[in-house]
């Protein structure tokens, strides 16, 4: 690299000082979990449909018996715009999030399909990980509570702070990602890994008697399944603001895998 | 990169602790020798002249790489910036955008496609949707290839389950306590009760070349009776713990074998009725692996009482390693074949296989 540069600098060719942000398999990675958990989670609720696993009695009024739909049921009645001439209530949230009601013959065929793409992507990234190091970024230290409380703190006021025009410096960090950061990137194939398994305990608990009693049994297993379904689904909110507040840099290396933040100028992030 | 920074951190060190001023080293070498008379090492190091110093430290670890404890091999690199020619870099990142672009169009392309019909209508305007929908059909996107590639996914997974299926392994068993209330998922309605006095049930496919008619008192008397509590898993998702009983669908394989070469059997039911009360036969394709597994039952019992209608009275399949969909009630014919019979939810977009 020192030659290279020292090659350009004599003749006068225009360079960018830039760092490495991600390995290429990292950053293909992530970019194809975008489509493979919306798939997931698109089939998966109108699986769900079929035999929803948080019931509680019949509602005399509206006939639902599955606290999912009645979600989609209180947001038709109350929220303006929803209704429409062949808006059905009760199945809203499935038309709406899922693959619809009736579905479940081809939600099942679509689930597997990217299920098994998934538990390959997931390889990926793990793969990609190891080749390029970047796992030594993820790993949870010692130092982590601390400045998880100093990033919690920063994050809270940011807002308030920039109200009141006052300085609110961000916490500086020396690694590639503040604590908060890296409990999220951390725990993400963490919850991946749950995903695949309460998925496989569900999909084969008899072979995989051991992995069923892991989630104590069946029900626990789809339970689990549908809760990390919503961690994940929550987890893009946060991600996609935090990116978006901070700035193309940081979206533009997950796609290239470069950065111009060198860490000469910018703190944390 | 990071093998060379604990290195040079401990050169570091060693530099501090040498003497900085060659003035000073005599006083200070006597000092140490008195103090410490077994070292060796720093009275050689200090009798260098102070400028090649920190070479030899150099060199020294260079013969000895430095023994790296896990924290350290696991420790974060600092990120080392790299100057690149800014046309390269406007290249690759023309490139790499451009591929992001290609991608996040192709999977939009590829979820409209997946979309079933009633999804569809749920999404995007109608103008827009016949735009789709033309483009579709130019490409060859069309249903019927949309079919076949999503059975391509399940025959997958139906070849995976039948690797990770194993004759030997047994379906975790429950205590009468645990028992759950079961539901009664008939396709259709409840057939009325009447088959109930004519019912008997044909087994041809015979190694005999004959077909067999055996009345439910046949069954009772002929075979010993096998009680299990297991979980009957239904592909909607819902699961119940049931106490079955009845005999083992193996001693009837033995009792009346097949032909040379079978392995599969086709169970039928002639009594099921479509939601609109007309005769609707129900059929399932069952391996026969799966059959003479010792927990696969042709149960006559729920809960110590023979079998309600609602149940398959008088005699159900209950193969609790198979989805529920497999476990057919009110069981009128089992034929052994050669070929893989057809079975009624495959035919309606599910797995043949089932296998949980």
């Amino acid at each position: 690299m020192s030659a290279e540069t020292a090659v350009a600098a004599t003749r006068g060719i225009e360079v960018r000082r830039v760092v490495r942000k991600h390995h290429a398999l990292v950053r293909l990675s992530h970019w194809l979990n975008v489509p493979l958990l919306f798939g997931l989670i698109v089939s998966g609720l109108s699986i769900y449909w079929a035999s929803p696993v948080f019931e509680h009695a019949p509602d005399a009024a509206t006939g639902s018996s599955d606290y999912l739909a009645d979600i989609g049921i209180w947001a038709v009645r109350h929220i303006p715009g929803l209704a429409g001439p062949k808006t059905n209530p009760s199945t809203w949230i499935y038309d709406r999030f899922g693959l619809g009601a009736f579905q479940l013959a081809l939600a099942l065929r679509l689930h597997w399909l990217f299920a098994y793409l998934f538990m390959a992507n997931g390889a990926l990234y793990l793969l990609g990980l190891l080749l390029g190091g970047g796992y030594k970024a993820l790993l949870p230290r010692a130092s982590d509570p601390a400045d998880a409380f100093s990033m919690a703190r920063y994050y809270a006021g940011v807002v308030p702070a920039k109200l009141l025009r006052r300085s609110w410096p961000h916490p500086s960090f020396r690694s590639k990602y503040n604590a908060l950061q890296r409990a999220a990137y951390f725990s993400m194939p963490v919850l991946g890994a749950l995903a695949v398994a309460s998925g496989w305990a569900m999909h084969k608990p008899v072979q995989f008697h051991w992995l069923e009693r892991l989630f104590i049994n069946y029900n626990g297993a789809r339970v689990v399944h549908f809760g990390v379904m919503i961690v994940l689904a929550l987890f893009v909110i946060p991600h996609v603001i935090l990116v978006a507040a901070d700035g193309w840099d940081t979206f533009r290396s997950m796609v290239t895998g470069w950065s111009l933040r060198t860490g000469e100028s910018v703190d944390g992030d | 990169m990071e093998t060379d920074r604990p290195g040079s951190g401990r050169e570091e060190k060693e530099e501090a602790g040498t003497p900085s001023t060659p003035a000073v080293t005599e006083g200070v070498k006597t000092a140490a020798s008195e103090a410490a008379p077994d070292e060796s090492a720093p009275p050689e190091r200090e009798s260098a002249p102070p400028g090649p110093a920190p070479a030899a430290a150099a060199a020294a670890s260079e013969s000895a790489p430095p023994r790296l404890t896990l924290r350290e091999r696991l420790r974060e690199p600092e990120e080392s910036p790299i100057d690149v020619p800014l046309r390269k870099l406007r290249a690759r990142t023309r490139r790499d955008f451009l591929l992001f672009s290609a991608g996040a169009l192709g999977a939009a392309a590829g979820f409209w496609w997946l979309l079933p019909d009633r999804a569809r209508r749920e999404h995007l305007t109608p103008a827009l949707r016949d735009w789709l929908d033309s483009w579709e059909a130019r490409v060859g996107a069309t249903r019927e290839r949309r079919e076949k590639f999503l059975n391509h996914s399940l025959t997958f997974d139906d070849d995976v389950a039948e690797a990770l299926y194993s004759p030997t392994r047994s379906v975790r068993t429950y205590s009468r306590s645990q028992v759950t209330p079961l539901r009664n998922n008939y396709n259709g309605v409840i057939p009325k009760p009447d088959y109930i006095p004519s019912w008997s049930l044909t087994v041809s496919g015979l190694a005999s070349g004959r077909s067999e008619r055996l009345t439910i008192a046949d069954l009772l008397s002929e075979f010993s009776r096998h009680d299990q509590v297991t979980r009957l898993c239904c592909v909607e998702g819902w699961s119940a713990v049931a106490w079955w009983g009845g005999l083992r669908f193996s001693d009837l394989l033995s009792a009346y074998p097949p032909a040379a070469g079978a392995r599969w059997a086709k169970l039928e039911s002639a009594v099921g009725l479509d939601a609109g009360g007309n005769p609707d036969p129900y059929y399932v394709s069952i391996d026969l692996p799966t059959a003479r597994h010792p927990q696969t039952l042709l149960a006559t019992h729920l809960s110590g009482r023979p079998l309600t209608v609602a149940h398959g009275a008088p005699l159900r399949l209950l193969a609790p390693m198979k989805l529920g969909l497999k476990n057919i009630k009110a069981i009128t014919s089992i034929v052994y074949s050669t070929e893989e019979p057809a079975d009624y939810w495959n035919e309606r977009g599910y797995s043949k296989y089932d296998g949980l």
